[in-house]
């Protein structure tokens, strides 16, 4: 974007006083600037906010959004999920761009001042003006933002203040520039760090890199965890030691193999106290659908058995922060994050030097295959454990593609990736649906007699149950569909023009 | 979209303060507004401190809905612009009904650049004889401002006879007490002859005389702006509660 379009402009704050130095063609300046207010900064915990380029702000028992479109919001609300929001256009916006499942957390604060510098004519009219926000005490710089606000019929007096604001060192202000500037010290988070891979790289060095880039994540998402903020740290942080396993399976060979045991069962180790506090935590972020599920008569037991995961959750919360906070723990995951930090420690296996590119399409390309000859199988009789093994399979592949990802010209792998994505969303349904009526089963045959609503609850869940089972049939009618295009000749071409190169040993 | 006259057949009764405060409250609230100033004086225009723009040509108005919505004006206010005193009375009606017809060239034009409106708020001059019968017709209600003396008991029955005289909807008209003086007797008993002789062609909300409405000519900006928490400024508060309440109705 030029600087004379800007939607916004960024100001050294010894500005404010330069904006009203003297006429502008007849124009008069004139600034005011109200009393300093405090103000906080609110992201989620991924940044998605920062992401988007987006700035929240909670000030006055309001939160203000500044769009990078030159939009200013503002609604009643403060800190917490967007869902709790009072309805409002900040609430729209966000709605948009944060997950319902990620609280709202304060970013930083400082002094904020807003104001207006106006562009008045010999009558007094305001001919132009911009909006001027004045950020200060932040720990980073002090930043001037000044957002023009042209009046209609005056388009000559807006052309004149967006002069003012570029030779008052006024610069458009693009992507999270506003956030870095005021907490430059704030970490930035991704829970999917971006890797390159060098055309020479070896096999060894990507792998290690990886794991390398998903410790940190691990390390990031603790705290959250163990404050209980949302429950997505919890699943940011599983998901970053589900890849560092599937890491060390499926780049076989690459470390030592012995090495590469003791390590998966380190990392399994890690994953196990986290099971029950997640699953506790699905059920009940399903509540609302599950309760949805069944019909008003039958639901009673439900509300009794929410409260059994509810409590049970509570404690399982407990003891995994506890564990986190642990010495052992600690221990543990400073040791994990020496192997692969680059040191002798890590030990090469036969493969190491294989070159991570012709590994990647190796990989790929031999899974690819592999779900195309166990999908022509698949029909109405297939037993559910193949349909489970086959997901497996296409996460397997997800994986892979995306560990490699960055080897491969985007263009070509991202319309793979996505016929990918959506087999997988078919698979993940199925496969949700039957998990979820094994547990509900182990859960009715764990109540015991003792349990005061014990009835209610088995009707409730035995009900439940049909519907799952339902949705389940369902949803393999749709995973033989979705299969049908992933394993067509387009497809197959595709996976072959990246993955099997003549050249590539295969 | 609806339009709003405001508009009495006697001079100096408070309409251009009327319109400059209903528009100001109705855009306060939220709706797009755009106030015509159809006074050649440019009061309202006066106002808003807007400069009157070069008259448009009877061919600029025709030929050109470019020119035209370039007249437009923005106020210090959001939401709220004006269109200066810069048309022929023979234009306006042609105006209007280009306004009423969605697929009109200046209706896509004025949503071309996302200036299309949700109130326009007419002030009108008095003594539009010749126009007022298709301002009448264009609009969805018209604001009559009634300073309670004899006089002005006759000038509103002649307005209901002229409405009757040309098939207009009677219902259309709003009229409500101006400049209104609790000391004086006589207003208290015009209110209550012409309340009881048109008891559904008033509104209860009326505007005091004040000094704070006349000041707008210093301040050069609505009392609603300038004095928010003046018995003026609730006066006019209530006026619009109550007539939008109608038109909307
Ligand atoms: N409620 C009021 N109290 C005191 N003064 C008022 C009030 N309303 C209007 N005035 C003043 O009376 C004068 C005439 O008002 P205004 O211009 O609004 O009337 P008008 O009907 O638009 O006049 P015209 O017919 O000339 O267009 C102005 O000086 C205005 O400031
Ligand atoms: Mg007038």
């Amino acid at each position: 974007m030029s600087d004379t379009e800007a939607t916004r402009y960024h100001l050294p704050t010894g500005a404010a006083g330069l904006l009203t130095d003297g006429d502008m063609g007849g124009l008069r300046p004139v600034v005011t600037l109200a009393e300093a207010v405090p103000f906080t900064v609110l992201d989620c915990f991924d940044q998605s906010l920062r992401e988007a380029g987006l700035l929240l702000f909670a000030a006055r028992d309001r939160l203000d959004l500044l769009l990078p479109d030159g939009r200013d919001l503002s609604q009643t609300g403060a800190a917490g999920f967007v869902g709790d929001l009072p309805e409002g256009p900040v609430r729209d916006v966000l709605a948009g761009i944060v997950s319902p499942l990620r609280h709202l957390l304060p970013v930083g604060s400082g002094e904020l001042r807003e104001g207006t510098l106006a562009l008045l004519d010999d009558e007094g009219k305001t001919q132009a003006r911009a909006l001027l926000h004045l950020f200060a005490g932040t720990g980073g710089a002090d930043v001037l933002l000044a957002t023009p606000r042209g009046l209609r019929g005056y388009d000559a007096a807006l052309i004149r203040l967006r002069e003012r604001l570029i030779a008052c060192g006024g610069a458009a202000v693009e992507g999270d520039a506003l956030y870095r500037a005021l907490f430059p010290d704030f970490p930035l988070y991704t829970n999917k760090p971006a890797l390159r891979i060098a055309p020479d790289e070896t096999a060894f060095q990507t792998a290690r890199a990886i794991i390398a880039s998903l410790i940190p994540v691990l390390r990031a998402n603790e705290p959250g965890i163990i404050a209980d903020l949302d429950t997505e740290f919890l699943h940011d942080y599983r998901v970053a030691l589900r890849k560092i396993r599937s890491v060390l399976s499926l780049f076989r060979g690459v470390f030592d193999p012995d090495q590469t045991m003791r390590l998966k069962t380190r990392v399994s180790a890690l994953m196990t106290p986290t099971g029950r506090l997640r699953d506790l935590d699905v059920y009940l972020l399903e509540r609302e659908q599950i309760e949805d599920l069944l019909p008003e008569g039958l639901s009673g037991g439900l509300d009794a058995m929410f409260d059994l995961f509810a409590a049970e959750r509570a404690t399982a919360q407990a003891r995994l922060a506890k564990h986190l906070q642990s010495g052992r723990y600690a221990r543990e995951i400073e040791a994990l994050r020496k192997i692969f930090s680059g040191g002798k420690a890590l030990r090469r296996g036969a493969h190491a030097d294989i070159p991570s590119h012709d590994l990647a399409c190796k990989l790929i390309w031999k899974r690819y295959r592999k779900i195309c000859r166990m999908a022509s199988d698949i029909g109405p009789d297939t037993a559910d454990t193949e349909i489970h093994q086959l997901r497996i399979h296409c996460k397997k592949l997800r994986y892979l593609m995306e560990f490699f990802g960055p080897a491969f010209p985007a263009d070509a792998f991202a319309p793979l990736l996505k016929s990918l994505k959506k087999l997988q969303d078919s698979l993940g349904l199925f496969n949700d649906y039957s998990v979820q009526q094994a547990s509900l089963r182990a859960f009715v045959s764990d109540l015991g007699d003792h349990q005061p609503h014990g009835i209610a609850i088995a009707q409730s869940v035995g009900a439940l149950i049909a519907v799952l089972h339902r949705r389940q049939i369902e949803e393999r009618d749709r995973i033989i569909g979705s299969f049908e295009t992933f394993s067509s000749p387009q497809v197959r071409r595709a996976f072959h023009d990246l993955f099997h190169r003549e050249d590539a040993p295969s | 979209m609806k339009i709003i006259a405001c508009y009495s057949n006697k001079g100096g009764v408070g309409k251009t303060a009327t319109s400059v405060n209903l528009a100001y409250a109705l855009a306060a609230r939220g709706k797009r507004v755009l106030l015509c100033d159809l006074d050649p004086q440019g009061a309202s225009g006066f106002y808003f401190r807007v400069k009157p723009s070069k008259k448009l040509t009877e061919a600029d108005f025709f030929e050109d809905v470019e020119k035209f919505t370039k007249a437009i004006r923005g106020s210090d206010y959001d939401n709220l612009d004006i269109l200066p005193a810069n048309m022929t009375f023979r234009d306006f009606d042609v105006f209007l009904s280009r306004m009423r017809n969605s697929r009109s060239r200046l209706k896509k034009a004025l949503k071309a650049v996302k200036g299309d409106y949700d109130v326009i708020v007419l002030d009108c001059p008095p003594n539009i004889s010749t126009l007022s019968e298709n301002v009448f017709r264009a609009a969805d209600a018209v604001l009559v401002p009634v300073i309670p003396t004899t006089l002005s008991q006759r000038t509103f029955e002649q307005l209901l006879d002229f409405f009757h005289d040309h098939d207009l909807p009677v219902k259309k008209l709003h009229g409500f007490f101006s400049m209104v003086q609790g000391v004086k007797t006589l207003h208290g008993e015009t209110m209550e002859a012409l309340r009881s002789a048109h008891p559904k062609r008033f509104l209860t909300a009326q505007v005091p005389f004040a000094s704070d409405i006349e000041r707008m000519g210093v301040h050069r900006a609505p009392v609603m702006a300038t004095a928010p928490g003046s018995a003026a400024s609730h006066a006019y508060q209530a006026l619009c509660d109550e007539f939008m309440a109608r038109v909307e109705e």
